[in-house]
């Protein structure tokens, strides 16, 4: 368990290390994107209805983590891959668990800003007033273990490069324009809103919302077994994955 | 090396063939060993399989069939084992672009498993080794290939493992910097880890290895010291010449024994009593202007090599 922990501890550094030119870029990115989200949506609206600002302004937080996962890491390992690099990564002898939740760990790192940002923005400009419980500890951290895990089994899953990026830049338009994250799944059509009560994203939406908004803890138990059974599924597809060889 | 009694603590390569999902044979019943201490060349052509059978020694490819044990752990069965015994440096550039070098090669140790004091002492060892002191502290985007080369090198080797993989590792760098790596290769061999040198050079690894193999189309055509892989051509010399631009190769004369074309370059190995008569062939092909130089030298690896593989090598040209 020690040297589990040592290799967590290094691969974190290796990590950071490894980003330190592109986290900051990263990080305000997801802060453009959350912040440009609550503040673009708005002016669809001369005077938005409160019920719409409390879904807007904690639903874009939720975005800037789901992103954090699923975008960057495809990203990252693309490059690796393109570059020829990535054998060296996989051989070197950090178990693949450490390996994981250290990039999980800088994920997160990289996206608390702007989650943070994020939220302010929209509780400003919406002037609203929200509830925050020590819920959001958990649930701010397994949506975002989910988006990273999703994102490493896509990474690591999808060997051709081009393949994987435009995978997960696809997740990322399900996850804003047909997943409850932004506005109620009533919303949507009948069959997308079945379909989004097994999905991640809506549910990652409904977890985060639960801490933040008084009355709002509605569903969010079954959110919470929906949230963490993907999260389990993508480790081990990244377990199936990493594990594979040819 | 073969008198090494204790063959438990060997890297042992023993009937690998890895036949991929296409039906490509990438590797064919390869069979292989070396020591402890022992500095082994694997040469061959592009696409003969060397690329797959190292992507099989550190776990990161399954083998159809056969065996690979290295000091009493089955790498295969244990791809978990195979990373933490084995370091390896891939052909392509280590990705450093954020790093300063000192910092790659410090982390890199600690990630391999070294304590902090050792590591750090053993990477400044080896900043000096290699004269990378002018760049210790430079991040890893501003450095050269060459450069690049050798952090990774030493990235590799801070906190070696008991086998070490090199692919390529002298790519880009330049020759003064290319003797102190391979020295540092030597003294890999001499604290007991064991070497595997993947490469193209023949005329490097002729001065570099122990051991050497000659694979080619997944299959081992030849393997043993340097000396014993150019007995064959004792007796023999090579001559070289340098064709003029623009002008073909003269006939060859009769006493040539074999020849390969690579550019402008062609070598010719001559018995060595043919010596007078290749020189004034040479200088009739300079005096009508289908040649610029000749140069006329025993034998080396490269010739042998061309023999069994039909292939020049990389720096074929002699440079």
């Amino acid at each position: 368990m020690a040297a589990w922990a040592r290799s967590y501890w290094r691969m974190s550094a290796w990590d950071l290390a490894a980003l330190r030119l592109y986290v900051p870029v990263l990080s305000a990115v997801l802060m453009l994107q959350g912040a440009g989200f609550v503040l673009g949506v708005g002016l669809l609206f001369s005077r938005m209805p409160a019920a719409a600002a409390v879904f807007l302004a904690t639903g874009a937080p939720v975005m800037n983590l789901i992103t954090a996962g699923l975008i960057f890491e495809p990203q990252l390992v693309a490059e690796q891959r393109i570059r020829g690099s990535y054998e060296f990564i996989q051989s070197l002898p950090v178990p693949r668990s450490a390996a994981a939740l250290a990039w999980y760990s800088v994920a997160l790192l990289t996206a608390l800003p702007a989650v943070i940002l994020t939220l302010l923005t929209g509780l400003a400009r919406y002037d609203l007033h929200l509830a925050i419980t020590p819920m959001i500890v958990p649930a701010v951290m397994l949506t975002c273990l989910t988006g990273v895990l999703i994102g490493l089994a896509v990474a690591h899953g999808v060997t051709a490069p081009m393949v994987a990026n435009l995978i997960s830049v696809t997740l990322i338009f399900v996850m804003t324009g047909f997943s409850p994250v932004a506005f109620p799944a009533s919303q949507l059509p009948g069959w997308l809103e079945a379909a989004n009560r097994w999905l991640p994203f809506g549910s990652m939406a409904t977890i985060v919302r639960a801490a933040l908004v008084p009355g709002g803890q509605a569903g969010a138990a079954r959110a919470y077994l929906v949230v963490a059974a993907w999260a389990a599924g993508s480790a081990l597809v990244l377990a199936w994955a990493q594990g594979r060889r040819g | 090396m073969d008198g090494d009694g204790d063959t438990r603590s060997w890297f042992r390569v023993d009937g690998v063939t890895k036949v991929y999902p296409n039906g490509i044979r990438a590797n064919d019943g390869l069979s292989l060993h070396v020591a402890p201490g022992e500095v082994y060349g694997l040469l061959g052509p592009n696409g003969a399989g060397k690329t797959t059978l190292v992507k099989q020694v550190i776990g990161l490819l399954k083998p159809t069939s056969g065996q690979i044990m290295l000091g009493g752990h089955d790498l295969v069965a244990d791809p978990a084992a195979a990373r933490q015994l084995c370091s390896y440096l891939p052909q392509a550039q280590v990705p450093i672009d954020s790093f300063r070098a000192r910092e790659a090669i410090v982390l890199c140790g600690l990630v391999r498993g070294g304590g902090r004091a050792a590591v750090r002492r053993r990477a400044d060892e080896l900043i000096e080794a290699l004269d990378l002191g002018e760049w210790r502290d430079k991040r890893g985007i501003g450095l050269s290939g060459g450069v690049k080369r050798l952090v990774g090198f030493a990235m590799v080797t801070v906190c070696p493992g008991r086998l070490v993989i090199l692919d390529e590792p002298t790519n880009d760098v330049d020759p003064l910097r290319r003797r102190l790596l391979w020295e540092q290769v030597r003294q890999l061999g001499d604290r007991g880890a064991a070497v595997l040198l993947v490469t193209h050079n023949v005329l490097e690894a002729e001065k570099a290895v122990d051991r050497l193999a000659v694979i080619d189309n997944g299959t081992l055509i030849a393997e043993g010291t340097p000396s014993a892989m150019k007995a064959h051509d004792r007796g023999h010399l090579r001559l070289q010449l340098m064709i003029a631009p623009g002008r073909g190769a003269p006939a060859l004369p009769p006493f040539a024994q074999r020849s390969t074309l690579v550019g402008r370059n062609l070598m010719t190995v001559i018995g060595a009593g043919d010596a007078a008569a290749g020189i004034t062939w040479a200088q009739q092909a300079i005096a009508a202007g289908l040649a610029e130089e000749y140069a006329l030298s025993a034998t080396s690896l490269e010739d042998a090599y061309i023999e069994l593989t039909g292939h020049a090598g990389q720096d074929g040209d002699g440079g």
